[in-house]
């Protein structure tokens, strides 16, 4: 119960939602006959893990973007070393079904005459090594990236600009064929996943009930986080980085946890994912995909925790709307949201309706002081993330 | 505030209607032909970087069905093109197919330009059992029972391409590419193939640049600088889209005439020469299946088809076009012959039809899913076309697997009875690739 | 080969034709080039020019040249040759010997003799053999060059007849030197051979050096060897030195092409701190209008053409500066003092300018054509210098110098540098500051569309153009120091020069990813870039 109070209805009903998506996708699809009117196509599964996974990178993003103020333009790259380490892992699960039907190199490295297995490619075959890395890689590639920049106290822009670069570079090193990734194709033609056929509904059903799963715990996490004491001192590092420091406080270490888990987050969210997509290659480096995702965040409303996920949800499942229903304008539909969003939105969906609300609730308990006469003490407002005033830059 | 359940019934319901407006939506031209359309899925890029090639091979069979509906359609039903944008973005190609086969039901996708597009497709191709013709040279080592392979394997490119050169005195090459599959595999083949054919290893350059690569300064100096030993030196490159336009202009620039080093192109045609000044490049070449210059009344009856269809006499065409038309007409003489659009009919009726190219042959279905093409070698001309050159005796048989590379050339396809598999080990008889003796499927 | 023995042949015949200049009754030219009538094959139309090669008779010349073009046509019917220059309808006809005109034909009656690099190359060889002692300077020295890649013991006599009438310095040398390279293949004695070993190490260039390498292995040992030797060592250095230099002109080069691109995006972001997303589109809007200015003069003014370039600049300053005009009263005004929220809508408006752009014009490349003044290359010592790169340095340079000056020297630089540094100060003290700040974005767009105009000579007219920029463009400014425009310039030519020394040893990519990577470790070392703004700040 105090937990309850402590996160704060929003939060609750968010993990419900997810939960329940978690269980009633799946066996909508599996035991509702197609032509019921509720029944989930198969094609359409797939489709919501995928968005669920962008939500997920989405919210990963807001923990450092709205809530520590650090604008990472370089999360798909966290997004996509999560993904391949899965990748990989698939790639091993082939074994001998592969083209040239060799046990243990993966097709692309027969055609392009690897004698041997890569050393780093050890230890996929096992799926606990591989979710190992999953955490373990950009996790520690945000750690190492995060205690130099932060400790030299590159912000702003500038920490945005170098987090870009990250991305960029780790793109133009996947695309080489000689690093062993399987260069522009990446990996795919997955076949099982812990001996599931990965084609399977049941596999795919249980995919996205997983990727549910990792959301609603990433939306607890947040929540968690942000209304800790720590919480109060990212927001405090959000808003007045030097201050903070001067009262004493390290805000390096305050920044360097929040990206360090953010970018964890992020790397689950692309193991998920990779296995739903059934392909993953270095365009998912491309530093427009990271752009894109900091584009969910603040169409959903950042700081809100339901914002990402909700703008993640909106504009992936749009793009995917309208690049079938108007493939030769959705790009005008694209840009003309993401302008609209930023002139006449700028607290995004979420935290404009919160503001709304709120705003009308201070309007309505000013009056009722009003009536009541002069004297009555303001109320103070509501502990609600949308009050929080935008990141200063 | 909302309920859970609702919110997911409404994400869903959403999303169906979403797919039933597409399907309405594009549903209005009925032609003469009665009956339930044939849906066509049509899944090429039209936007993001591949935009530049791909449009045109989706307004291309735009054009094939029309004219197919004009003729009364096929089996008497009319055909319905369904187009999506998968905007170069290859997990979106994958989310596409999906969509396309099991939402808008069609039954058969012209689909892709990139390797990457086509391996993202792949799984989804097989494992929902459709019919993908896929239009544009490629790298081979791959065969799937779903896919067929209209362009050209590297033996009904860059194989004959060598042979020409090396009969004009070339005896220096440089392989030049971008770095992904493609040009990795065809260089490594090409390598394979130029030292069985006794030059040494020296006289062999292999470089890879990136996508989009713009400053070639240094490579071009490079490669003069390798084409001064005395020997006579040609360039083979499989340099890809955009990257191209600044190369030849560097090319151009610095000087690199065709007649003292020749650059071979497996990637530029008409279209990629419409975006450049072609007077400084006069002489280098392309291998190609098609010219646009190729003087048959078919070409000359396509090219006026196209011309009337876009509206616009400067367009070109080039090779993958031609691929679509004969794919195309293919599929359309299979469904005829099986007479139904069922997947594993057509799949079945597919190998051995026979259909004309633009080129004045006829081209073959095999059972490796590849098809049978002439092999011509043209040199550009200030008009931007290519003059033809030379020309293989006779037609071509597309090879999945390449027999210059040690891991696959014990390795044939054939989607036929009895071997019906796309990766059989002539060596020991049995399907499932090189090394294992797998089990059979 | 084949190359060796069509040489020889004209050789030889260049050798008669010296020995005999005037021929009285030589064989018809007519007769032979008629030979080239009908559907002949390539093995055939070589023989034909070898036949031509072998009168001697200059009047071969004209035929052999409009071979080499493309222009010599057969018409159906009699199967006579003639010249046709132009593709119109009714195509006019020159005689193919005299160059007389002979009237006109309906194109489709016209078939173009086909021809392919050897024959161009068999076309060269022959016209070698008649051009040694043509008058016009440049043709006798590529005779002589041709001579030289030969390097054919046979050809001494003839180069020494040909260096006894040669009068230009120039074409004396290259002869000289085709000798020497010849010399050293033939069985002369020691002493003529230590000549050449010096005239070819005077030559000091890679076919020189190839020529002395070859001698000095093959040879026997001896002074001319060891001098052989010695030159080749010595020419090596000097290639190498050369190199360092050719590397330094190239890193240069493309710092230039970084500093164009970067350059507006110095000012609407480093000076007004718009995080400018739609910046390379600005840069395609230009190279969209040099595209539309040059297709205009094509079809009305071709004479024009050459002036295509100076048309467009002022042009696509106007149509770049008046959408970023557009941009930031409509959009980035409503924005100001949240950066990121200007990334935001940016992106959003350059995804509506590249589909914008690929419904008017086509997701295809579009043609830019170069004027002959950014064409071809000269030779600077060992170095290739290419016109259009050498311009675009001055271009970005000039750009560059006007920027500055109309920033420190002008009452509107004065404004705009007033309002970035303290706008409520600078508006007290009278200045429009929303009117400065539409300015400045304005000029910082233009500036990118006049870069797109450059970039349009050297790089794909597409509507992924910007695209490709806009991520090396933010690097430059934030490794230079935002803000700062020297910072910008001293950037975009570091970053040219070390991608441009990585390169031939780490190959492309790798150059790439290590200048990355070194932007990254040096961000650590100067949060605020190379140049960065002295001042009190406390956050940014």
């Amino acid at each position: 119960m105090i937990l309850a109070r402590f996160l704060g209805p929003r939060v609750w009903l968010l993990v419900a939602a997810l939960l329940a998506a978690a269980v009633l996708v799946p066996l909508s699809n599996l035991w509702l006959p197609a032509d019921h009117p509720l029944h989930v196509p198969s094609h359409i599964v797939p489709l919501l893990g995928k968005y669920v996974c962008y939500a997920l990178l989405a919210l990963a993003l807001d923990l450092v973007w709205g809530h520590v103020g650090i604008l990472s333009l370089g999360h798909g790259a966290f997004f996509a070393l999560g993904g391949y380490a899965m990748g990989m892992y698939l790639m091993r699960q082939i074994g001998p079904r592969g083209v040239y039907g060799n046990p243990v190199l993966p097709d692309f490295m027969v055609f392009l005459n690897w004698g041997e297995l890569p050393w780093f490619w050890h230890g996929f075959d096992q799926f606990w090594f591989a979710a190992l890395m999953v955490v373990l890689v950009p996790g520690l590639l945000a750690f190492v990236f995060g205690w130099f920049a932060f400790r030299s106290r590159v912000t702003g822009v500038y920490l945005s600009i170098i987090t870009q670069a990250l991305t960029y570079a780790l793109l133009l090193a996947f695309f080489r064929n000689d690093m062993g990734f399987g260069g522009n194709n990446g990996l795919t033609d997955f076949k099982d996943i812990l001996g599931f056929p990965i084609q399977a509904g049941t596999t795919r059903a249980a995919l996205f009930a997983a990727s549910c799963v990792a959301l609603a715990l990433g939306v607890l996490l947040v929540g968690a986080v942000t209304r800790s004491k720590l919480g109060s001192l990212m927001t405090a590092v959000r808003d007045a980085e030097s201050r903070t420091r001067f009262i004493g406080w390290r805000p390096e270490y305050v920044k360097l946890f929040a990206f360090t888990v953010s970018a964890v987050m992020a790397g689950i969210a692309g193991a998920l994912y990779v296995p739903q997509v059934g392909i993953i290659n270095p365009g998912e480096f491309a530093p427009v995909n990271s752009i894109e995702v900091v584009v969910w965040a603040a169409i959903g409303g950042r700081g809100t925790i339901l914002g990402p996920v909700v703008g993640a949800l909106l504009v992936a499942s749009s793009k995917s709307y309208f690049t079938a229903v108007a493939p030769d304008t959705w790009l005008f539909v694209l840009g003309g949201l993401f302008v609209f969003v930023t002139l006449f939105l700028p607290r995004g969906i979420i935290g404009t309706i919160d503001h709304g609300w709120t705003g009308w609730r201070e309007r309505l308990k000013a009056s009722r002081a009003a009536e009541r006469g002069a004297g009555a003490p303001p109320a103070a407002p509501p502990q609600s993330p949308g009050d929080l005033p935008s990141p200063a830059e | 505030m909302f309920k859970p359940t609702q919110w997911i019934r409404s994400a869903v319901a959403a999303l169906m209607v979403a797919s039933t407006t597409l399907s309405g939506a594009l549903a209005q031209d009925a032609a003469k032909p009665t009956g339930e359309p044939i849906k066509v899925g049509v899944l090429h890029s039209l936007s993001g970087t591949m935009a530049i090639s791909e449009t045109t091979l989706k307004d291309v069979m735009l054009m094939l069905i029309e004219e197919q509906n004009a003729k009364g359609g096929l089996l008497g039903r009319p055909l319905e093109p369904v187009v999506v944008d998968p905007a170069s973005d290859w997990p979106l190609f994958a989310e596409q197919m999906r969509t396309l086969v099991s939402s808008d039901k069609v039954d058969v996708v012209f689909c892709c330009w990139t390797s990457v597009s086509r391996k993202s497709i792949l799984p989804v191709a097989e494992e929902l059992n459709t019919v993908v013709f896929y239009p544009v040279q490629y790298e081979g080592e791959e065969s799937s029972k779903n896919i067929f392979y209209t362009g050209a394997a590297p033996n009904q490119q860059a194989i004959p391409a060598v042979d020409y050169l090396m009969e004009e005195g070339v005896e220096r090459w440089v392989l030049e590419g971008t770095d992904y599959v493609y040009p990795r595999t065809t260089n490594k083949i090409l390598e394979a193939y130029l030292q069985s054919k006794g030059v040494a290893p020296e006289d062999i350059r292999v470089n890879y640049t990136p996508f989009g690569f713009s400053d070639w300064q240094t490579e071009v100096a490079a490669i003069k600088e390798f084409g001064s030993a005395g020997k006579k030196t040609a360039v083979v490159s499989t340099v890809n889209g955009d990257a191209n336009v600044p190369f030849y202009k560097e090319l151009g620039n610095q000087g690199v005439a065709a007649t003292d080093i020749p650059v071979v192109a497996f990637s530029v045609g008409e279209e990629e020469l419409a975006g450049i000044d072609t007077a400084p490049l006069v002489g280098h070449l392309a291998a190609w299946n098609y010219f646009m210059s190729v003087d048959t009344p078919e070409n000359k009856a396509f090219i006026d088809k196209w011309h009337a269809f876009i509206k616009n006499d400067k367009r070109v065409t080039n090779d993958p076009m031609e691929a679509h038309y004969i794919g195309f007409n293919m599929w359309v003489k299979a469904v005829e012959k099986a007479g139904t659009t069922d997947p594993d009919a057509v799949i079945a009726a597919l190998p051995g039809i026979e259909v004309p190219n633009l080129t004045g042959g006829i081209s073959k279905m095999l059972p490796n899913h590849h098809i049978t093409k002439p092999v011509l070698i043209g040199e550009i001309n200030a008009e931007g076309q290519f003059d033809v050159v030379y020309e293989t005796d006779g037609l071509v048989e597309g090879d999945a697997w390449s027999d210059f590379l040690p891991e696959s050339k014990m390795l044939t396809a054939d989607w036929t009875d009895p071997v019906n598999c796309g990766n059989y080990n002539t060596e020991t008889k049995t399907c499932g690739g090189a090394t294992a003796p797998a089990t059979s499927n | 080969m084949l190359r060796q023995l069509r040489l020889c042949l004209a050789l030889l015949l260049a050798a008669l034709a010296l020995a005999a200049p005037a021929h009285a009754q030589g064989p018809d030219i007519a007769a032979i080039v008629a030979k080239l009538g009908g559907k002949i094959s390539f093995p055939d139309t070589e023989a034909v020019i070898a036949e031509l090669a072998a009168t001697g008779d200059p009047a071969a010349e004209r035929p052999l040249r409009a071979l080499a073009a493309g222009q010599l046509v057969w018409r159906d019917g009699d199967e006579a040759v003639f010249i046709a220059t132009s593709g119109a309808e009714p195509t006019p006809l020159l005689d193919p010997v005299t160059g007389a005109d002979a009237g006109t034909a309906p194109k489709d009656q016209l078939n173009k003799i086909r021809i392919k690099n050897s024959i161009r190359t068999a076309v060269d060889d022959a016209l070698a053999g008649l051009t040694l002692r043509a008058d016009d300077p440049a043709m006798r020295r590529r005779a002589a060059e041709n001579l030289f890649a030969a390097a054919d013991p046979e050809g001494i006599d003839v180069l020494d007849a040909a260096l006894a009438a040669e009068t230009d310095a120039n074409v004396r040398a290259v002869m000289e030197q085709a000798r020497a390279a010849a010399i050293l293949k033939s069985d002369r004695p020691g002493a003529d051979k230590e000549a050449a070993v010096t005239t070819l190490t005077a030559r000091g260039d890679r076919p020189a050096l190839n020529a002395l390498t070859a001698f000095a292995a093959a040879a026997p040992a001896g002074e001319a060897q060891e001098a052989a030797a010695r030159g080749a060592a010595q020419i090596e250095q000097t290639i190498a030195l050369w190199g360092q230099a050719q590397n330094i002109w190239y890193g240069l080069s493309l710092g230039s092409v970084l500093l164009l691109a970067a350059i507006g995006l110095a000012i609407t972001f480093g000076v007004m701190g718009v995080i400018n997303m739609a910046h390379g589109e600005m840069v395609m809007l230009g190279a969209y209008t040099t595209f539309v200015v040059q297709e205009a003069i094509r079809t009305q003014v071709p004479w024009l053409f050459e002036w295509s370039l100076a048309i467009a600049l002022p042009l696509a300053f106007l149509v770049s500066g008046s959408v970023g005009l557009v941009m930031e009263r409509g959009l980035i005004r409503f924005l100001y003092g949240r950066p990121l929220e200007t990334l935001l809508a940016t992106f959003g408006v350059s995804l509506i300018l590249q589909q914008l752009v690929r419904t008017i014009f086509g997701p295809t490349n579009r043609e830019v054509g170069n004027p002959d003044w950014m064409s071809g290359a000269f030779q600077f010592g060992q170095m290739a210098i290419t016109w259009n790169r050498l311009w675009i340095i001055v271009f970005a340079l000039t750009v560059f110098a006007a920027l500055l000056f109309a920033l420190n020297r002008t009452p509107m630089g004065l404004q705009m540098r007033a309002v970035t540094q303290n706008r409520k100060m600078a508006s007290a003290m009278g200045i429009r500051t929303p009117f400065v700040d539409a300015m400045t974005f304005a000029l910082g767009s233009g500036i990118a569309g006049i870069a797109g105009v450059a970039l349009s000579q050297i790089d794909n007219v597409s509507p992924d153009l910007g695209g490709s920029y806009i991520i090396d463009s933010f690097m430059v400014v934030v490794f230079g120091g935002v803000g700062n425009l020297w910072g910008t310039l001293v950037g975009a030519m570091t970053l040219g020069i070390v991608n441009k020394f990585l390169e031939p040893y780490a190959g492309a990519v790798l150059g790439k990813i290590v200048v990355l990577v070194l932007i990254i470790l040096f961000i650590q070392k100067r949060p605020r870039g190379l140049f960065a703004q002295k001042g009190r700040f406390v956050d940014a």
